[in-house]
C-alpha cells in the first residue's frame, strides 16, 4: 500500500467521486530520485493515457518541474484509485519510492489547499519563487488541451493559478531578490532611476558572471561590456548573452569611466580592479554613482575602492545579508499568505459544492415546474388566453423567486454550513417522487 | 469667524496627521488603502489649510504673516504644496511620510503659538508685500523639502556604503532621484527666495528708504542666498553631486531656522513680529 505522509483529511465527496494528489518533491525525496521520476511532456501523454483507461479515474493532471512531480485525480470513489496510479506513476520508475515519507498524498480538501500553496511558492526550495507560477500554468493548458482535465481539476488548477497570483499582490512572499544576479539587480535599482540607462562591465566570463550579467539583462540594463583575460572565454560568454560588447582586458580600467555597474567575478588571486583606477574613472564620471560588486574569492576589487565618494563596493557578504533579509521578510508574511489560501480554498469547496448540488437543484426546479404546469393545466380552460398569459409569467416568477434562496443555500454562496442533501430531498418530497418514477 | 478660524486651527493639524498616518502606513506597512487613500487626504489637508489662510486674510484685511504663529503656518503650508509637487514629479510617494511630518510639525506649532488679534501694520496690506512674503515661504519650503531629501540621500547613502539594509533601503526612491528631487527642491527654494529679496527690496526702497540694506534678516538672506547659489552651480557643472549637496541642504537649513527664529524674533526691525 502506498506510503501517506500524515496528512488525512476529510473528504469532500463531488457528485462523481473524490480527489487526490499524490507525488515527490525536494523535501520528500532527494534530487537522483527526482530525477527518475521526472516526467517529459510526451511522457506525460503515455502516463495519463495509460491511467484512464482505468474506470476509476474520471480526471487527471500533472506537474514535473526540476524540485517536485504530482499526479492530480479526480477518481470515482468507487474501487481503489491511488495504488494503481501510485505504482504506474512512481513505482514503475524506482523501487526507493517505497521508502516511508517518500511520497506524499494528500485527500479532498488537502488537494486543493496543497495547490494553491504549491502554485503561490509556498512549497517551493525557495520560498516565493516565482517560476512554479508559469510551470503550473503549463501545466493545466496541457490538461485542458488534451482532454486530460474535466471540469473539477480544471477549475482547481484555474483557482490554484488565480490565487498564486493573488498571494504575490497582496503580500511580500515573492518580493525583493533572493539570488546573487537579482541581488546585484536591486542594488543597482536603489542607486539608478533607470536600469535601461546603465552600461554594465562584467570582467570574468565563468558562471557566476554569466549569471549575474543575465539577470541585469532580464531586467533591462541598457548596455553590456565584457571582459576576461582569456578572449575566447569572453567570445564564448558573448555568444550567450549576444547584446554584449567585448572589451580587450586590458582596457578595462579605461571602461570603468563608461560603466555603472561593474560585477568582477574572475579566479584571480590579486585584485583586478584597484583604488587608483576607480578613482581616475570616478573623476571622469564627474561623480556619478558606481556599483562595485565582487563577487570573487579571494576578493577581485581592492577594498579601498569602498572608500572612494560616490563608489558603492558590494561583496558576497553583502549579497547574502541582502538575500537573508530579502527571505526573512518572506516569511514574515507567510501567515498572511497561508490566510489568503485557506479563504481560497473555502471558496473552492463552495464552488465544489455547488457542482455536487447540482443534481438536486434541477431535480428541484423540475419537480417546482411539473407542479406549476399542473395547476396552470386545470386554469387554462377557466381563463381566457390574456389572462392566463399573465398567470403563466407570474406563477413563472414566483417559482423562481422562492427557488432563489435554496439554489444559494445549497450552492454554498451564502456562507452558511452546507446542509444535509438527503434532507433537502425529504424535505421537499423528492424521494418519493424517484420512488414513483417522477 | 473668530470661532470659524478656532476650529480650522484646531482641525489642520489633525487632517495633517491624517495624512501622515496614510503615508506612514503605505511605507511601513505597504497598506494597499493607506496608499490609495494618502493622496486624496493630503489634498484635504491643503484644501483646508488655503481656506483657513483666507479666512485669515479676510478677517484680518492683511496678509497673514503678522504673528509667528500665522508665518509657521503659511510654512507649513509651503511645504506640503512644494512636497505636492515634487511627488507628481517625482512620481513616487515613497517619501512623502517624512515631508509631511515636518508640515505637520510646523502646523502643530502654528496651532499652539496663536494669538487672537495679530497687530495691524499698514505695510501688510499692499499686493507687493504678499508677493514678497508669498516667494519668501515657498523659497523657505523648498530649502526645507530639499532638507528632506538631503537626509534621506543620506540614510540611504550610508546603507549602501555599508551594506546594511535599514527600512529604508529598498522603499525609498533610488539615490538619482532622491538627488534629482533635492536639488530640483534647492532650485525652487533659490528661485523663489531670489524672487523675494528683489520685491521686497522694490517694497522696501517705498516703505523704509533709510537702512533697510542693513537690516540682519537681509544681510542673512543674501548670505543664505549666495551659499545656495554657489552649490547650484557647482552641481550644475558636476564638480559637486550627492552627498556633499545632501550636507549642504542640511546646512543651509539650519541657517534657514535660525533665520526664521532667532533672527525674525530677536534681531531684525524690519521681519520681526513686533
Amino acid at each position: 500500500m502506498t506510503p501517506e505522509s500524515g496528512m488525512a483529511s476529510s473528504t469532500i465527496e463531488t457528485q462523481a467521486g473524490s480527489l487526490l494528489a499524490l507525488g515527490v518533491d525536494h523535501r520528500s525525496a532527494p534530487l537522483e530520485l527526482r530525477e527518475k521520476l521526472s516526467y517529459s511532456p510526451e511522457q506525460q501523454a503515455e502516463l495519463i493515457t495509460h491511467l484512464r483507461r482505468r474506470a476509476e479515474i474520471v480526471e487527471a493532471a500533472v506537474l514535473s518541474t526540476c524540485n517536485r512531480t504530482e499526479l492530480y485525480l479526480r477518481a470515482t470513489g468507487d474501487g481503489d484509485a491511488l495504488t494503481p496510479a501510485f505504482e504506474t506513476t512512481f513505482k514503475a520508475r524506482s523501487s526507493e519510492i517505497d521508502v516511508d515519507g517518500r511520497c506524499f498524498v494528500f485527500r479532498g480538501t488537502d488537494v486543493a489547499r496543497h495547490a494553491l500553496r504549491v502554485a503561490s511558492g509556498l512549497e517551493s526550495m525557495v520560498l516565493g519563487e516565482p517560476e512554479i507560477l508559469g510551470q503550473v500554468k503549463k501545466a493545466a493548458a496541457r490538461a485542458e488541451e488534451n482532454g486530460w482535465s474535466g471540469p473539477v481539476l480544471a477549475n482547481l488548477l484555474q483557482h490554484a493559478i488565480t490565487t498564486g497570483g493573488r498571494v504575490r499582490r497582496e503580500t511580500a512572499i515573492s518580493s525583493g531578490a533572493v539570488s546573487f544576479g537579482y541581488a546585484v539587480v536591486e542594488l543597482a535599482r536603489s542607486i539608478f532611476s533607470r536600469l535601461e540607462d546603465t552600461c554594465v562591465l562584467i570582467i570574468g566570463a565563468g558562471e557566476t558572471a554569466r549569471l549575474a550579467a543575465r539577470s541585469l539583462l532580464e531586467r533591462g540594463a541598457g548596455r553590456l561590456l565584457i571582459t576576461n583575460r582569456g578572449r575566447r572565454r569572453a567570445e564564448q560568454l558573448r555568444a550567450q548573452l549576444p547584446a554584449a560588447e567585448i572589451v580587450p582586458y586590458a582596457d578595462r580600467d579605461r571602461a570603468l569611466s563608461r560603466a555603472d555597474v561593474v560585477v568582477a567575478s574572475t579566479a584571480a588571486l590579486e585584485p583586478v580592479l584597484l583604488a587608483p583606477a576607480v578613482a581616475a574613472a570616478m573623476a571622469e564620471r564627474r561623480g556619478r554613482a558606481l556599483l562595485a560588486v565582487d563577487l570573487g574569492v579571494p576578493r577581485n576589487i581592492d577594498p579601498a575602492v569602498g572608500q572612494i565618494a560616490n563608489v558603492f563596493l558590494q561583496d558576497i557578504d553583502t549579497l547574502e545579508a541582502l538575500i537573508e533579509r530579502n527571505l526573512k521578510r518572506r516569511r514574515a508574511d507567510l501567515q498572511q499568505a497561508q490566510r489568503l489560501i485557506e479563504e481560497e480554498v473555502m471558496r473552492f469547496e463552495r464552488w465544489l459544492s455547488g457542482l455536487a448540488a447540482q443534481p438536486l437543484l434541477d431535480q428541484l426546479a423540475r419537480h417546482a415546474e411539473n407542479l406549476r404546469r399542473h395547476e396552470l393545466e386545470r386554469l387554462r380552460r377557466q381563463l381566457d388566453p390574456q389572462s392566463f398569459a399573465q398567470v403563466e409569467r407570474a406563477t413563472d416568477s414566483l417559482v423562481r423567486k422562492l427557488l432563489h434562496h435554496p439554489r444559494r443555500f445549497l450552492r454554498g454562496a451564502t456562507g452558511d454550513p452546507l446542509p444535509d442533501r438527503a434532507l433537502v430531498r425529504r424535505m421537499f418530497g423528492l424521494e418519493d417522487l424517484e420512488r414513483r418514477g417522477r | 469667524m473668530d470661532t470659524t478660524l478656532w476650529i480650522i486651527n484646531a482641525l489642520l493639524p489633525l487632517l495633517y496627521l491624517g495624512a501622515v498616518g496614510a503615508y506612514g502606513l503605505s511605507f511601513f506597512a505597504d497598506h494597499a488603502a493607506a496608499r490609495r487613500g494618502s493622496r486624496p487626504l493630503v489634498l484635504l489637508a491643503l484644501a483646508g489649510h488655503l481656506a483657513y489662510l483666507t479666512l485669515l486674510t479676510l478677517r484680518w484685511q492683511q496678509f497673514p504673516a503678522a504673528t509667528v504663529s500665522q508665518a509657521v503656518s503659511a510654512l507649513a503650508f509651503a511645504v506640503a504644496l512644494v512636497y505636492l509637487l515634487v511627488e507628481g514629479y517625482g512620481r513616487s510617494r515613497a517619501t512623502g511620510v517624512w515631508l509631511l511630518s515636518v508640515a505637520l510639525l510646523f502646523e502643530l506649532l502654528a496651532a499652539l503659538l496663536r494669538s487672537t488679534a495679530p497687530p495691524h501694520f499698514e505695510r501688510f496690506e499692499s499686493p507687493l508685500f504678499a508677493v514678497h512674503v508669498s516667494l519668501a515661504l515657498i523659497g523657505y519650503a523648498g530649502f526645507v523639502v530639499a532638507a528632506c531629501y538631503g537626509f534621506l540621500f543620506l540614510r540611504v547613502y550610508h546603507d549602501l556604503k555599508n551594506a546594511s539594509f535599514s527600512t529604508f533601503f529598498g522603499t525609498l526612491p533610488p539615490l538619482e532621484v532622491l538627488d534629482r528631487m533635492m536639488a530640483g527642491a534647492l532650485g525652487c527654494g533659490f528661485a523663489a527666495l531670489a524672487g523675494a529679496v528683489a520685491s521686497g527690496a522694490v517694497w522696501a526702497e517705498r516703505f523704509f528708504p533709510q537702512g533697510w540694506q542693513s537690516d540682519p534678516k537681509v544681510l542673512i538672506t543674501l548670505a543664505t542666498l549666495a551659499f545656495y547659489g554657489v552649490v547650484l552651480a557647482l552641481r550644475a557643472s558636476g564638480r559637486l553631486r550627492g552627498r556633499p549637496i545632501a550636507w549642504a541642504s542640511l546646512a543651509g537649513f539650519a541657517a534657514l531656522l535660525f533665520s526664521l527664529l532667532a533672527v525674525n524674533l530677536f534681531l531684525s526691525r524690519l521681519h520681526g513680529f513686533r
